[in-house]
């Protein structure tokens, strides 16, 4: 059993398309994590700006925000420039590629992630491997953490973690037949980081998992909550 | 006012009592869409042993695939290996009309999608006349596999138990699965699949009855760990849970375990 327990990826706020718990505090007690990365839901199917407003006004030690970041040019951006984002003090920003329409790869997100310096936490069903593999290229340094990775890509994020060594990798949904172990076994247990996407995505079953990982404690540790805190 | 247990109250205490966790959709072998790292029989009983799953239905993946008799015979083969470990669902290919068997299996799976033949096509009705029970792939808005499907099915054959795998796949369609199977007695609500959590499963229960919903994981093509842990994590109470987990698909087979060691050679 790890001795503490940090959700990487998880939710507040309400979704449009199902009646889920906005408040992720219930959970995270009922299933024994002790802290969660939060981005608001807001943020992701509404407003960004409107999203991060009510996740930095979140006062719970509990919950670390993971505000959204819209990289563009003055008019487009989401705050308007990256030195907004710095005033926030957060250790960890969302990229939406997808949901928000801008180019990962291109002259203003690559700009602004320059500027920035921080980490970030991207959705793999927002981007691709290539994509961030490109960017990885071309930011060297830059601490990506990829979300749902899946079950199904395990060879091309493989592929990714082999070529772009600041890339870590979220669990939840590596969902195949001892999928983490053998992500572990070629990455090591500080590239793994414990998440789950919830309350859209399930977090019973990866909890279960990180309690019965094929693993030496000391990795488990890891994935539990200390490579999330090399990561950031 | 009575104080006693309601019928599913005490379904659910005998259930409790017996706790088998039986897992109703298992596969062995590997699939071409992605990598499995272990996909072996041998992988699979080391993880039921570590987090205590009594016994799995399994079909092997090469049956599901292009030779159902040849990946049968594997599965088979399997069982034997493992003795009360494995339940072996035959694959039926209404294409090449698998030869079926009342011996040694727990019933028969169906892939509607992979055989692209629709779950109420007349190309099934050897299986339905065997009478085993049937495990299914389901997929919502599947032209093959939709839950309505099952509930055409379900009636026409209100004698075989049919478990729609995956309750349709698709969390917009979990709700609508659930309620098909009302008038359907002989319909089960199968709950592995990377869309599915522990919030959803306790929804089904609440609209389809604790009875009607049974534990799969789809180990090997998915973790076991997490399938299982979806079910023992999931804001149930203990009764629906030993439901769930394997009082009902114990209800559904007879005494699987027994039943598989009995059929041995």
């Amino acid at each position: 059993m790890p001795k503490f327990v940090i959700d990487a990826h998880r939710l507040i706020g309400p979704v449009p398309f199902d009646d889920l718990p906005a408040d992720p505090r219930a959970e995270m007690d009922r299933l024994g994590i002790d802290r969660a990365c939060v981005t608001h839901a807001l943020s992701l199917y509404s407003d960004p700006q409107a999203g991060n407003d009510a996740l930095l006004r979140l006062d719970d030690p509990r919950l670390v925000p993971v505000p959204v970041v819209v990289p563009g040019v003055p008019g487009a951006s989401a705050p308007a420039a990256p030195a907004e984002v710095l005033q926030w003090g957060v250790r960890l920003v969302r990229l939406c590629p997808e949901r928000h329409r801008f180019d990962l790869t291109g002259p203003m997100a690559l700009r602004w992630l320059a500027e920035l310096g921080l980490p970030v936490a991207i959705d793999l069903d927002e981007t691709s491997p290539a994509a961030l593999r490109t960017l990885a290229a071309r930011l060297p340094g830059l601490r990506v953490l990829v979300l749902n990775p899946g079950y199904r890509g395990l060879r091309a994020l493989a592929e990714l973690m082999a070529e772009a060594p600041d890339v870590w990798v979220e669990i939840g949904t590596v969902n195949t037949q001892r999928g983490v172990e053998w992500l572990a076994g070629r990455f090591g247990a500080g590239r793994l980081v414990f998440g789950t996407g919830a309350p859209v995505a399930d977090d019973c079953g990866p909890r279960f998992l990180l309690d019965h990982l094929d693993l030496e404690p000391a990795d488990v540790d890891l994935i539990a909550a200390g490579s999330l805190g090399r990561l950031l | 006012m009575t104080t006693g247990p309601t019928g599913h109250e005490a379904a659910g205490a005998a259930a409790a009592q017996a706790a088998p966790v039986l897992d109703a959709h298992g596969h062995i072998g590997t699939w071409p869409d992605f990598l499995i790292p272990d996909p072996t029989a041998e992988g699979l009983v080391a993880t039921m042993d570590a987090i205590g799953v009594t016994a799995m239905g399994v079909s092997h993946l090469l049956a599901v695939g292009p030779d159902a008799e040849t990946g049968n015979r594997l599965a088979m083969e399997a069982a034997r290996r493992f003795p009360g470990r494995f339940g072996v669902w035959q694959v039926y290919n209404p294409h090449h009309r698998t030869p079926l068997t009342r011996e040694g299996v727990w019933g028969v799976k169906l892939h509607p999608d992979v055989h692209r033949c629709p779950l109420d096509d007349p190309r099934y009705e050897p299986v339905w006349r065997l009478g085993l029970p049937v495990l299914a792939h389901g997929q919502t808005d599947s032209p093959w596999s939709d839950p309505a499907r099952f509930a055409a099915v379900a009636a026409r054959h209100p004698d075989v138990p049919l478990l729609m795998g995956h309750t349709g796949l698709w969390p917009y369609g979990f709700d609508r699965a659930a309620r098909l199977t009302a008038g359907h007695p002989n319909l089960y609500l199968e709950v592995c699949g990377s869309r599915m959590t522990g919030r959803w499963i306790a929804r089904l229960v609440a609209t389809a009855g604790a009875e009607r919903v049974v534990f799969g994981s789809d180990a090997c093509f998915l973790d076991l760990r997490i399938g299982y842990g979806r079910v023992a994590l999931a804001p149930l109470s203990a009764a629906d849970r030993a439901l769930v987990q394997g009082g009902n698909l114990a209800r559904v087979l007879g005494d699987p375990v027994s039943r598989v060691r009995r059929d041995l050679p």
